[in-house]
């Protein structure tokens, strides 16, 4: 059984995090009128996730040991590197938020510690070993972006993504809850390896069946895959931008490697169940992702709509169910969080009184006004297709790769034809930066990115070439990361 | 020579040199003021071009496989490695290419006024990844160098291009792509599979063309998503529909790369991976069938295509498709003399076609048409020009003592064994090409100077000299003393061909005519 001292030590990262936010939280709540007090709160959450952090490494390099066998929240090299994912995320959504929220005259500082605790409820969601630890880190996880999504009170469509956000949101979590109380109902335990022993190598009742249905139901909604995704492009759009770059990729990252998870720890004997249902999740994400996202006006809409593709390209990810595919997910994810918070990241910078409106048309000729805007939002959009010598296509590499020594053959070539699909939509940003003329009517009021975001952003596009042209240490952190999942294809070279 | 750039320890370091050098050479574009940008994009790829040069002597003229090969691990766990090294094919393609390079760039000093440090810097990019391409031994090195190299071009159409250019820009990027991820989900494959029965995972080019033979049943599929990545880099009819627009829009520099260099790509692709590496799929009847009269038709189309256009720059881009046609029919002939003939034909149409745009574009600085119509007995106006342009266009359509006389005769003479019938419509192809362009020629700068605009016409600059004199030294040299070229490409050919078609007929007319037999005839 494991001793309370050993929980602490194997939360460690959460537990500072929980308390940090607190103070926060508490400072907030004495200072919560000025420019500065926000700025305040902001760099405190900032020092929260950093400190965090360092518990992180801590925790990974020292390598702590099982703390009993009914744990609730793994303590492996995938929780690990899922939650340094996390972090990151978080760690760019403040300081993309700092100028931001002043600029927006968004003052209110209580903004910060609602991102550490959703971070928290991350967290718990990517480590989660329990199935009723899961549930509730997502929906930790859920009520402060709930609120978060609705930040902009005094703006119509930031209301209707916060609530369109909790209905859906909270539909979802009913089927996962549902789906839970069926799975346990068939196994007789919540622990995701127990559940596995459970039902190895022997055919799924139909109670653990529909559970395990239910289940994929709620992480699709969660994961914005198609037909859960109806809710994804208006809550995106009318979310503050930060806030949309926050729940594409943090909120993104913990249900994904919650997903790899309970079906590689719980439901490896029912691959030829859930299989199916995955590639379907992923081709439909991956074809109506990109091919809706041809058709868009406004970028912040166009990156709505290419994030519900990725999630087709990270499910296909998903698919083998093997540790292969784990550390694709995983490596995916941290190119897809770095070029995404990037691109928000400017998005944010571009646009004046709600950037719902930038269109390709606002941006053309930015490139003789700012280049290194747009010389950065170019390489976030190579990424993002998956061009060699960004991280993106390491990712995609990676997903390939995972998939063919499956001798899967369906799922790349979709997936490769999609991304040609997602050239229509990605290019002509890097077209209209370039190669069109500015518009000859008065010239808008430019913006400034503050310093901090401006550092988050040029060091996130720098990360992306780095690891596109040395990608061999991620690749090593991602293929470790999960070398203590559950193994279920065979044994594979490159391993 | 060969003892000095041995001294020096030439070939432990050129082709990462060449690799390298433009790159570096970017950051002072980059960083210096608009006005040296030119200067130092020429100095760069001057020295690259004299570097490039030493490959002659180093290069082992009786050696088939791969030399001064070299190799550091990049991606260990994917069994990706940094490797490079060439052979007698690919050795012309980089000659080519850092020769078209400081060529390209003097071509673009008065037409590139704008955004000059981006051009040149992307320039200097550019020929990275085209020098890439083609020493890449690693599959994954030698895709991302492919696509890498998309960027470039596409900026280079999409910002100096003509009044269509976003469409051309984009049209060229997606049709490449497309092809090319197609080529990535094939790679993968195949050294996935290969890693099942060897248990080494390696994108090492040996690696996988050791063991491409068994891939088995997957073997089709695999060699028509290389087939296809190539054929529209080629491209082959039907899917040459990027190349007028690109090639139309393009600025002269990017114009001449793209058919000097980035169409070689595509058949290089051919004879370094696609047939080789699925030699039975590739000369299955029915494969081969089908290429064969693609390969015709591209000839005959596209001579036919070009011969009714108004604009003389979309002229020379249809041309482009009739003379890879000849290329693609020696590469599935299939005899050394054949895909011997094959190569010169992808060196001559370089420098031809090459000097073709670049002539094009001297006049079009001038003149500010591409119309054939606005032009007509200019040669009494730009006499050097007129001769020049002449020279140029006879050595196009084929004109014995001219290089292009060489490849397409060997081609021809090469895939008629085989092909006969399409070998003799192909034949056909060289008179079309006589015809569009001497009638355009005839329509440009003979006929009655019956537009006052063009009395005022400026003969060649000293500079443009400077940029085609080159080019002329190299058609009447291959055309009259193609030896040397010969030679250094017949083992790496004949490796080929031994290795596509074991046993078969190939050696036997490799035999009969001899290769170095065949030198001696076509040397008048």
């Amino acid at each position: 059984m494991s001793t309370p001292e050993g929980v602490a030590l194997g939360l460690l990262p959460e537990i500072l995090l929980i308390a940090w936010s607190l103070i926060v939280l508490l400072v907030a709540s004495w200072r919560h009128e000025t420019v500065r007090d926000s700025r305040l709160a902001g760099w405190l959450s900032f020092a929260g996730v950093v400190l965090s952090g360092a518990g992180l490494a801590w925790l990974w390099v020292n390598q702590v040991g099982p703390l009993g066998l009914a744990q609730m929240v793994a303590l492996d090299s995938f929780r690990y590197a899922s939650v340094a994912l996390v972090l990151l995320s978080a760690a760019a959504t403040i300081l993309l938020s700092l100028g931001y929220l002043e600029r927006e005259r968004l003052l209110a500082p209580e903004y910060y510690p609602l991102v550490l605790l959703a971070t928290a409820g991350m967290m718990f969601l990517s480590g989660a070993e329990d199935l009723i630890v899961l549930f509730l880190g997502l929906e930790v996880m859920s009520v402060a972006v709930y609120v978060l999504a609705g930040y902009n009170r005094a703006n119509a469509s930031s209301a209707e993504a916060a609530l369109k956000y909790f209905l859906i949101g909270a539909f979802a979590s009913g089927f996962l809850l549902y789906g839970i109380a069926l799975v346990y109902g068939a196994a007789g335990t919540t622990n995701l390896a127990l559940i596995g022993a459970q039902f190895a190598g022997g055919e799924l009742s139909l109670m653990a069946g529909l559970g395990l249905g239910l289940l994929l139901i709620g992480f699709g909604f969660k994961v914005a895959a198609v037909p859960f995704h109806m809710w994804a492009p208006d809550v995106y759009d009318g979310s503050p931008t930060p806030v949309t770059g926050f729940m594409a990729t943090g909120v993104k990252a913990a249900a994904f490697v919650a997903l790899v998870r309970v079906l590689l720890e719980s439901f490896p004997s029912a691959e030829a169940l859930w299989q199916p249902v995955i590639a379907a999740l992923a081709i439909a994400s991956m074809v109506v992702g990109n091919l809706v996202a041809l058709a868009q006006r406004t970028l912040k809409r166009m990156l709505a709509y290419s994030s519900i593709a990725h999630a087709g390209y990270l499910l296909a990810a998903v698919w083998p169910g093997t540790r292969l595919g784990a550390g694709a997910v995983l490596l995916y994810l941290a190119a897809y969080v770095l070029t995404t918070l990037a691109s928000f990241g400017f998005l944010a910078s571009l646009g004046r009184g709600g950037e719902r409106d930038v269109t390709y048309d606002d941006i053309a000729g930015l490139a003789v006004r700012r280049p290194w805007v747009a010389l950065g939002l170019s390489i976030c959009m190579l990424s993002l297709l998956g061009f060699p010598g960004t991280f993106g296509f390491i990712g995609k590499w990676y997903i390939l790769s995972a998939l063919i020594a499956e001798r899967e053959i369906l799922l790349p070539v979709v997936l490769v034809l999609t991304s040609v699909v997602s050239a229509g939509y990605y290019l002509p940003v890097i077209m209209a930066m370039y190669m069109k003329p500015a518009p000859s009517d008065e010239p808008r009021p430019e913006l400034r990115l503050a310093p901090a975001a401006a550092g988050a952003i040029a060091l996130s596009v720098v990360a992306l070439l780095v690891f596109g042209f040395w990608p061999a240490g991620a690749l090593e952190v991602a293929g470790r990361s999960t070398s203590t999942l559950t193994q279920t294809g065979a044994p594979v070279a490159g391993q | 020579m060969s003892d000095f750039l041995a001294s020096i320890y030439f070939d432990r370091w050129i082709l990462h040199v060449l690799i390298l050098l433009p790159l570096a050479g970017a950051v002072p574009v980059l960083l210096g003021d608009e006005r040296s940008a030119k200067r130092t994009a020429l100095m760069v790829t001057s020295l690259e071009f004299v570097l490039s040069v030493g490959l002659w002597w180093v290069f082992d003229q009786a050696e088939g496989g791969m030399q001064l090969v070299s190799s550091a691990p990049w991606i260990p766990r994917w069994g990706i490695s940094y490797r490079l090294g060439l052979d007698g094919i690919s050795l012309f393609m980089v000659l080519l290419t850092t020769v078209m390079m400081p060529l390209s760039v003097l071509a673009s000093w008065r037409q590139i006024t704008e955004k000059e440090r981006a051009f040149y810097a992307l320039m200097l990019t550019l020929t990275t990844g085209l020098v890439g391409v083609f020493i890449a031994l690693d599959l994954f090195l030698f895709y991302v160098f492919f696509e890498v190299m998309l960027i470039p071009m596409y900026f280079i159409i999409g910002i100096w291009g003509g009044a269509n250019r976003l469409y051309a820009a984009i049209k060229f990027f997606i049709y490449t792509m497309a092809g090319s991820l197609l080529m990535l989900v094939a790679i993968v494959v195949m050294a996935w599979r290969i890693s099942e029965t060897t248990g080494t995972l390696s994108f090492a080019y040996e690696h996988l063309l050791e063991n491409a033979g068994s891939l088995g049943p997957a073997a089709p599929w695999l060699f028509a998503a290389f087939a296809l990545a190539f054929a529209i880099k080629v491209p082959i009819f039907p899917l040459h529909t990027w190349l007028p627009d690109a090639h139309v829009e393009a600025p002269t520099a990017g114009s001449v790369l793209l058919a000097a260099v980035m169409l070689k790509i595509g058949t290089y692709g051919f004879l370094r991976f696609a047939v080789p590496f699925f030699p039975e799929v590739a000369f299955s009847p029915s494969v081969s069938r089908l290429m064969v009269v693609l390969a015709v038709i591209g000839i005959i189309y596209g001579a036919l295509v070009a011969m009714v256009q108004p604009d003389i720059k979309k002229l020379v881009a249809y041309s482009s498709v009739s003379h890879l046609g000849f290329v693609m029919l020696g590469i599935w002939g299939a005899t050394v003399v054949s895909v011997q003939g094959a190569l010169m034909v992808m060196i001559s149409h370089g420098i031809s076609t090459g000097a073709l745009f670049l002539l094009i574009g001297m006049i079009y600085e001038r003149r500010h048409s591409r119309m054939i119509d606005a032009y007509g007995g200019i040669a009494r106006v730009v006499p050097v020009f007129s001769l020049i342009l002449t020279v140029v266009a006879l050595s196009s359509i084929g004109l014995p003592g001219l290089n292009g006389f060489v490849g397409e005769f060997l081609v021809l003479l090469g895939s008629f064994g085989p092909y006969p019938w399409a070998t003799g419509v192909a034949t056909t192809g060289v008179i079309f090409a006589a015809a569009y362009l001497l009638w355009a020629l005839q329509r440009m700068i003979f006929n009655r100077l019956d537009n006052p605009e063009n009395e005022r016409l400026t003969d060649l600059t000293r500079r443009e000299l400077a940029v085609l004199l080159p080019l002329i030294a190299g058609i009447v040299w291959l055309g009259l003393y193609p030896g040397p070229v010969l030679r250094r490409m017949e083992p790496a050919t004949r490796r080929y061909v031994e290795s596509v078609q074991p046993g078969a007929s190939a050696p036997s007319t490799a035999t009969r005519l001899g290769a170095s037999s065949t030198v001696e005839r076509v040397r008048p």
